[in-house]
This record gives C-alpha cells, sequence and structure tokens, in this order.
C-alpha cells in the first residue's frame, strides 16, 4: 500500500495532480447545482412579493426563508 | 433627401473624428506619456547596463506601444455611444463597415501614430542598436494598425456592457500574442544580423486580412453590442 | 421517413423541453462518468505497468490527456453551438454555447496544472514556453475572457450573442497562435521536448486512457445540463413554465 501511494518516488506530484483534478471537477459539480437552487429561491421569492403586493394582507411566507 | 455618396460620408467622418480629437488635444498626449513614463522606470528596474537594455530594449518598446494603445482604445466608441452618434452611424445609409474603418483609421492616426514617432526616441533610451532603428519603425507601422483593428473588435463587443477596462485586456491578449511574437522577433533577428523580412512579411500578411475581415467584424459585433 | 430526428431537434430547441431533457439525462450521465472514471482509474493507476523510462510519472498522462482533449472538444462544442445561436437565434444554443465556457475553463486549468506537475519530474521544470503549453494557456485567457464578457451584460441575451462572437474569433484566433509560437521556437532555438514520453502506447495503458476520455464526456454532458438547467430558471424566471416549477413541491424535482 505504501509502495503503492509513494509512485514510485513520484507520488508528490502523481496525487497532487489527481487532487486538482478531482478539486476543480467536485467545484465545478457543486457550482451549478447551489446557483440553480439559489436562482429558484429567489424566483419563489420574487413571485411571493408580487402576490403579496396584489393581495394585501397575506403574510409573506416565502419570502422569510429567502 | 438623397443620402451622400459612401466616400464624401467616409472622408467627412473621418474629418470630424480627426476635428474631435484636435479639440481635444491632450487626450493624445496621454498615450505618448504613458510610454515615456514606463520606459524610464525600466532601467530604474533592472538597471543601467546597456548590453542588458539593448538586449530588452525591442521587447519592452513594443510591450508598452500594446499597452498604451490598449489604454486608448477604450473611449474609442465611447464617446459616440454616449451622445447618440452611434445610433446615426448604424442608421446612415453607407455600410457600417466601412464607417466604422474610417473611425479605426482616425483612432489610429491620433493614438498611434504619435507612438511610432517617440518609439525610436523610446529605444534609444534603452541603448537599441541604431541599425535595428529602421526595422523597428517597419514593424511598429505594420503590428500598430494591425492591433488598432483587433482591438476595434473587442472594443465594439463591450460597447453594452457596464465595465470593460480589465476585460479588454483579458480578451486582447490572446489576439495579440501572434503580432507581438512577430514584431519583436523581426527586431530580435534584425538586431542579431539575421534576415527580418519573413516576420515582417507575416506581419503584414496579418495586416492585409485585419483590414479586410476586422471592419466586418467591428460592424457585426457593434449590431450585436447596440442589440439593434 | 425519418422525419422524427429534426421534429425532435426542433422540439428540443424550446426552453422548458430542454429542460425537462437535460434534468433526465443529468443524473445518468454523471453516474456513468463516475463508474467510467472509477474503472479508468483503476486500470490507470493499479494494472497498467510502470513506464519503462518514466517510472510511476507518467500516469498523470491518464487525467492530463484527457483533460486537455476535452479542453479543445469543448471549444468545438461551443463554437458550433454559438455560430448555430448566433445564425438562427436559438435561444437553446446561445445558453449552450455560454455554459460550456467555465466548464472548458475548468478542463484547460486542469490541463494546465497536471502539465506542470508532469513537467517538474520529467523536465525539470514547471514551465517551459512550448508552443502546446503556451496555446493552452491562451485557450484559458480566451475562455476566461469569454465568461468575463457573457457577465458584463445587463441583458444576458445580449451578453450571450456578444460572447458568442467572441467565441467564433477565439476560435480563429487559437490556431495562429499555436502557429506563431511555433515559428517563436525556431526563431529562438527553444528546448525540444516531447510532450510524451512513451512514443508507442501499450494496450494496457491504452484501454484506461480511452475509458477515462469517455468518463469526461459523459461528466462534461452532466455538468453543462446542471448549467443549462440553472441558467434557465434565471433567464425565464417570467415564463409560466418556470413558475411552475418554482411554485411546485421542490423536493420532486431532483437538483
Amino acid at each position: 500500500m505504501s509502495q503503492f501511494l509513494a509512485m514510485g518516488g513520484y507520488g508528490s506530484y502523481v496525487w497532487t495532480s489527481f487532487a486538482a483534478f478531482f478539486i476543480v471537477l467536485l467545484i465545478d459539480t457543486l457550482a451549478p447545482l447551489a446557483r440553480r437552487r439559489r436562482n429558484l429561491r429567489e424566483l419563489r421569492a420574487r413571485l411571493a412579493r408580487q402576490e403579496n403586493r396584489r393581495r394585501p394582507g397575506t403574510p409573506p411566507s416565502n419570502e422569510s426563508n429567502a | 433627401m438623397t443620402p451622400g455618396s459612401t466616400p464624401a460620408a467616409c472622408a467627412a467622418l473621418l474629418r470630424r473624428d480627426l476635428t474631435l480629437a484636435w479639440r481635444r488635444r491632450g487626450d493624445i498626449a496621454m498615450p505618448v506619456l504613458y510610454a515615456v513614463i514606463v520606459t524610464t522606470l525600466f532601467p530604474f528596474a533592472i538597471g543601467p547596463e546597456p548590453a542588458l537594455l539593448a538586449r530588452i530594449a525591442g521587447g519592452v518598446v513594443f510591450v508598452i506601444v500594446l499597452l498604451a494603445i490598449l489604454l486608448s482604445l477604450d473611449h474609442l466608441f465611447r464617446g459616440d455611444i454616449e451622445d447618440g452618434s452611434m445610433e446615426l452611424l448604424m442608421l446612415a445609409p453607407q455600410p457600417l463597415a466601412l464607417l466604422v474603418a474610417m473611425k479605426i483609421l482616425a483612432h489610429w492616426i491620433t493614438s498611434s501614430l504619435p507612438l511610432i514617432v517617440v518609439a525610436p526616441v523610446l529605444a534609444s533610451m534603452l541603448k537599441l542598436p541604431p541599425e535595428a532603428m529602421p526595422v523597428l519603425v517597419i514593424a511598429l507601422l505594420l503590428s500598430t494598425p494591425l492591433l488598432c483593428l483587433l482591438g476595434a473588435v473587442l472594443v465594439a463587443l463591450t460597447a453594452g456592457s457596464r465595465r470593460s477596462g480589465m476585460l479588454l485586456a483579458l480578451m486582447l491578449l490572446p489576439l495579440c500574442v501572434p503580432v507581438v511574437i512577430f514584431a519583436a522577433g523581426a527586431l530580435a533577428a534584425a538586431q542579431e544580423g539575421l534576415p527580418w523580412v519573413a516576420p515582417i512579411a507575416w506581419l503584414g500578411a496579418g495586416l492585409a486580412m485585419a483590414l479586410v475581415l476586422a471592419p466586418l467584424a467591428c460592424a457585426a459585433a457593434l449590431r450585436i453590442a447596440m442589440d439593434t | 421517413m425519418a422525419n422524427w430526428v429534426p421534429l425532435w431537434l426542433h422540439r428540443l430547441g424550446s426552453p422548458p423541453v430542454f429542460y425537462r431533457f437535460a434534468g433526465a439525462v443529468r443524473p445518468w450521465a454523471f453516474g456513468l462518468a463516475l463508474l467510467l472514471g472509477a474503472v479508468a482509474l483503476y486500470g490507470g493507476l493499479v494494472v497498467a505497468p510502470a513506464d519503462y523510462q518514466q517510472g510511476d510519472a507518467y500516469r498523470i498522462i491518464f487525467i492530463h490527456v484527457p483533460s486537455a482533449w476535452m479542453s479543445l472538444f469543448i471549444y468545438g462544442v461551443m463554437a458550433v453551438a454559438a455560430f448555430i445561436g448566433l445564425v438562427w437565434r436559438i435561444k437553446i444554443a446561445e445558453v449552450v454555447a455560454m455554459e460550456s465556457a467555465p466548464v472548458g475553463a475548468a478542463f484547460t486549468l486542469i490541463t494546465l496544472v497536471t502539465g506542470s506537475l508532469w513537467g517538474k519530474p520529467m523536465w525539470g521544470t514547471w514551465w517551459t514556453w512550448d508552443a502546446r503549453l503556451t496555446s493552452e494557456l491562451v485557450l484559458l485567457f480566451i475562455y476566461l475572457g469569454i465568461v468575463g464578457l457573457y457577465h458584463s451584460f445587463e441583458d444576458r441575451r445580449q451578453g450571450a450573442r456578444a460572447a458568442a462572437f467572441l467565441v467564433l474569433v477565439g476560435a480563429v484566433n487559437v490556431p495562429i497562435v499555436h502557429f506563431s509560437v511555433n515559428w517563436w521556437n525556431t526563431l529562438h532555438q527553444g528546448s525540444t521536448i516531447r510532450l510524451l514520453g512513451p512514443s508507442h502506447i501499450e494496450a494496457s495503458m491504452l484501454w484506461p486512457l480511452l475509458t477515462m476520455m469517455l468518463a469526461t464526456k459523459c461528466y462534461y454532458i452532466a455538468s453543462l445540463f446542471a448549467r443549462v438547467r440553472a441558467d434557465l430558471i434565471a433567464s425565464e424566471g417570467g415564463k409560466a413554465w418556470v413558475r411552475d416549477i418554482a411554485l411546485g413541491q421542490p423536493g420532486n424535482d431532483p437538483a
């Protein structure tokens, strides 16, 4: 196992580059998912505000968790 | 009312742009002043050794000229977009590409020609050998219009956006890599006594292509960015 | 006869249809990417023997070369989508082009970082002004310029069309840069380094490489579709179908 991790003396280079590969792709995967959720939340808040303006009196329930 | 002929419109636009530039003479001096300041900083930063300065003189002068052009490019179309005359140009019966080419020509005359005039002075401040001086001027005469044409396309693309300063530099960098390589390459070859015609010829070929294509691309980009 | 193909493509151009299609395909593409990636990594790191010249350092090839390939492939996809978007003004094509750029930039960045990490033990330097490296760096700048231009406009549609134009300008530029840097290196008598050590590659090294290429392709599809979905929610915010998604049960809709 330790021999596998050492990669014939080049372990630091090999594992750093694999780490870079996975970190960059992980960020690239998570960013759009978070962005989509944020966009949906903002849209819901906007719709709730519009609804509230049309029928004043309804509590802005969706806005609180936005 | 019949529209004027295309050459007359082009001449009128060129005259208008040059007159506007002449009214604000201080702005023409700014890129030159910038180039002089940056050039004087170089010997302070790397030491006054003539051999070292002569080695880097050509490349440094090209990069400084490039940056000075980049600084001035930002307001190539700005005034016209702000006061609404760009819309008039776009609605004009003459082809927009030709009118834009005239604007780029006026910009080149006002921003790059002064730089070409002072470039030999800057180069001699950096101890460039005098025999390389003609090559420097030829390379600048070919590469500055090329940079203005390429930059104009990118400026046109950012015409409708909010911020453009750094973005323009980021977009221009990939486009100007070949220009810098060939221009500085010609100068380096001339300094070493090697034949320098080939890179100059490549620059000329690039300029010929850009002269035809860049105004068309610039007009298309303006139409996209102004959304008409 | 095969009339359904253009018909289906035509329907796919509609944002709600594409949104649902992307949502259906994305988990499968992502799962396939993970599976193929795991198989390729096992093959590359464990099964494949060490190279006789480079030892174990060559194993970086299994992520470096697929990433380098993807950085160009994504630019190709982006250029085609940008052209379609500019000529026929299809909104989905514009969105696909714009949302490809960050993925392409990510792969270009990986290529540069892993190439540098590979170059240090092999050539003894982190960076050399080789034509391929320089072109890849310029490609990264072009990707960043496209992303920056897209986000500098108030109006998304207008930004997408301006940036799509820049995509086409960049497509002309990259070969010119590659050629000129090549010329420049021969003038300067640059160090003649071959980028790849093994000139002919063995089968046990080849199959993990090809599997990894498939994995990165699947990953690109998954990432692109997730991005397009996020973009459509924002740009189509006023439309009824997005409102239905926003007000429907958010738990039902896999994120």
